[in-house]
């Protein structure tokens, strides 16, 4: 092969990897393609990638070419201290004696496979040891400067994609996590403010007819010592119910003037990440004579996180969602609408969406829509659906444009402080 | 205190039957509905110095009978009770023309309280 035909040929590897890696979702679809056209171009046996796990310390098997099963079923794992052992995080390691090779697990499966030597190419970014290709050959041989650098460059490439993917993963669970909770607590207040309500009735009950009794046994008797407690103690449980009440309440708005657009957009820079990962394109139109009104931008930042996970959920990888802000000084409101072209809602399902643990999702808790309807409400808003089965779904938030009256902010802060 | 005309609109039994022996005690009239319709007819047939009315009703919402109660018998005392003790509440109701409030469960002194109370403001 001349020096030229050579270079196009890693040039083609170069190109078909990054190019996976810019059009598959999926990380092992990406990783699958590296070992195979790494283990291509060098004219190698195989190869095999593993990632470093930092909890379980371990450098565990992501995806495999050319190996042999005998080989890779002697198990998935290798720890930290074989494999970092006296390597370099931006070199590549040759092994061309793999009988005596200190990180070598395995010599006899390995020259039975017809290995004769092996390069470990670590993947790093910085000072971090991201995981390792290593990549079989069957017979020694020397490499020029060119292929090694081409061989670094893939795992440096492949380093960076697998930490991304990474990053968003614990951002998806992080956030996962909060939204749990916050339904979790909402869901509390209804149970709540239902058990208050059932057991405060038979209360009332004990309470009228032991203080009504306990006028009516002699002063001082046992009776009225017993009475007296059982008084006593149901005055107990309505606090109790009246605290777990408190604790659980949805919490009022607390609104200040506040521009919608921007909580639109960081609303988006919130999700950002999960649309970039199934390859959803965004459109964003925001209003620029936008007014402030008073709004509890934590509130509706929810809401609007909300209805784009669920425009996100609605499409196919490649699906389209647009978000669009208006101002109708006409008729005194602003309007945020989400928009996407998945699949739609039957009209029967659209009665039910906005109702307390419906949901379509196998994850969901069926309270994302419930809260955040709530929610525009207490903002004195509206929030509407439009829908059609494989073409979309439409969420249009309408709110009043309202400015700020100081005497009210000071009667709501009074009331707030009194528990009103 | 002169005897009065009660009537207790509630739907659970266990409150109207302590209402009713606690108010009889003291010499009151009661009468007793347990469903929104009920109380409704017995507000208009009847005439009552005091409604003891419970918020939430399997039939009609309380917020609608206190409404309905109010233009139809201006003159009748109005004490709400209800289950869920929240103040929001009280004040809704208070606004709305309730006389009194009542937050369950509450003793024969708080109830006799409320019904001096609301007849002295009447």
């Amino acid at each position: 092969m001349t020096s030229s035909a050579k270079f196009e040929n890693y040039f083609h590897v170069f190109r078909d990897i990054i190019r996976s890696m810019h059009s598959s979702t999926s990380l092992k679809e990406v990783l699958n393609v590296v070992v195979i056209k790494i283990s291509e171009v060098l004219n190698a046996k195989g190869a095999l990638l593993r990632i470093f796990n930092q909890e379980t310390n371990l450098f565990e098997v992501r995806a495999a070419s050319g190996l042999g099963e005998r080989y890779l079923s002697k198990g998935p794992v290798t720890t930290k201290k074989i494999l970092s052992a006296s390597s370099e995080l931006h070199k590549v390691l040759i092994i061309t004696d793999i009988w005596n090779a200190p990180r070598i697990e395995y010599p006899q499966e390995k020259w039975d496979e017809g290995i004769r030597m092996m390069l470990d190419v670590p993947m790093a970014i910085e000072d971090q040891m991201i995981g390792l290709i290593r990549i079989y050959l069957t017979q020694k041989r020397s490499f020029s400067r060119d292929e090694m650098d081409f061989v670094i460059t893939v795992a440096e490439q492949c380093a960076c994609i697998i930490q991304r993917v990474q990053l968003a993963e614990n951002q998806q669970a992080h956030f996962t996590h909060l939204a749990t909770h916050m339904e979790k607590l909402s869901s509390l207040g209804r149970i709540a403010a239902g058990v208050a309500h059932e057991i405060n009735n038979p209360l009332g009950g004990i309470l009228l007819f032991s203080s009504n009794m306990s006028k009516k046994v002699e002063a001082g008797s046992p009776i009225e010592k017993g009475l007296k407690i059982i008084i006593r103690e149901t005055q107990r449980c309505k606090v109790i119910i009246q605290r777990l009440l408190e604790f659980s309440r949805d919490k009022k708005p607390k609104k200040i003037p506040a521009d919608i657009n921007d909580i639109v957009t960081t609303a988006l820079g919130v999700v950002e990440n999960q649309f970039y990962l199934r390859h959803v394109t965004v459109e964003k139109h925001l209003a620029p004579d936008m007014v402030k009104t008073l709004l509890d931008e934590d509130q509706i930042e929810q809401v609007l996180i909300n209805l784009l996970l669920n425009a996100l959920n609605a499409v196919e990888e490649y699906g389209r969602v647009t978000v669009k802000s208006t101002v109708d000084a006409a008729q005194n409101i602003i309007e945020v609408e989400i928009a996407d072209n998945g699949c739609g809602i039957s009209a029967e399902n659209v009665k039910k969406i906005f109702e307390p643990f419906y949901t379509t999702q196998s994850t969901g808790t069926g309270l994302g829509l419930s809260v955040s309807s709530g929610i525009i409400k207490n903002h004195q808003g509206d929030i509407r659906v439009f829908s059609e089965l494989e073409k979309g779904t439409r969420f249009i938030v309408e709110l009043p444009i309202l400015a700020e009256n100081t005497t009210e902010r000071k009667a709501y802060e009074t009331a707030e402080h009194t528990g009103y | 205190m002169k005897p009065l005309n009660i009537l207790v609109i509630d739907d659970e039994d266990v409150i109207c039957e302590a209402c009713e022996l606690v108010l009889s005690e003291k010499g009151h009239a009661v009468t007793v509905r347990n469903d929104g319709k009920a109380g409704l007819s017995a507000i208009r047939q009847g005439t009552y110095d005091i409604l003891l009315l419970d918020m939430k009703l399997p039939d009609i919402d309380g917020m609608e009978i206190l409404r309905t109660a109010q233009k139809e018998k201006p003159g009748l005392c109005i004490i709400v009770m209800t289950g869920y003790s929240s103040i929001s509440n009280a004040v809704q109701a208070i606004k709305q023309g309730a006389d009194e409030y009542l937050a369950k469960p509450f003793t024969e002194d708080e109830l006799v309280q409320a019904i001096k109370k609301s007849c002295g403001n009447h």
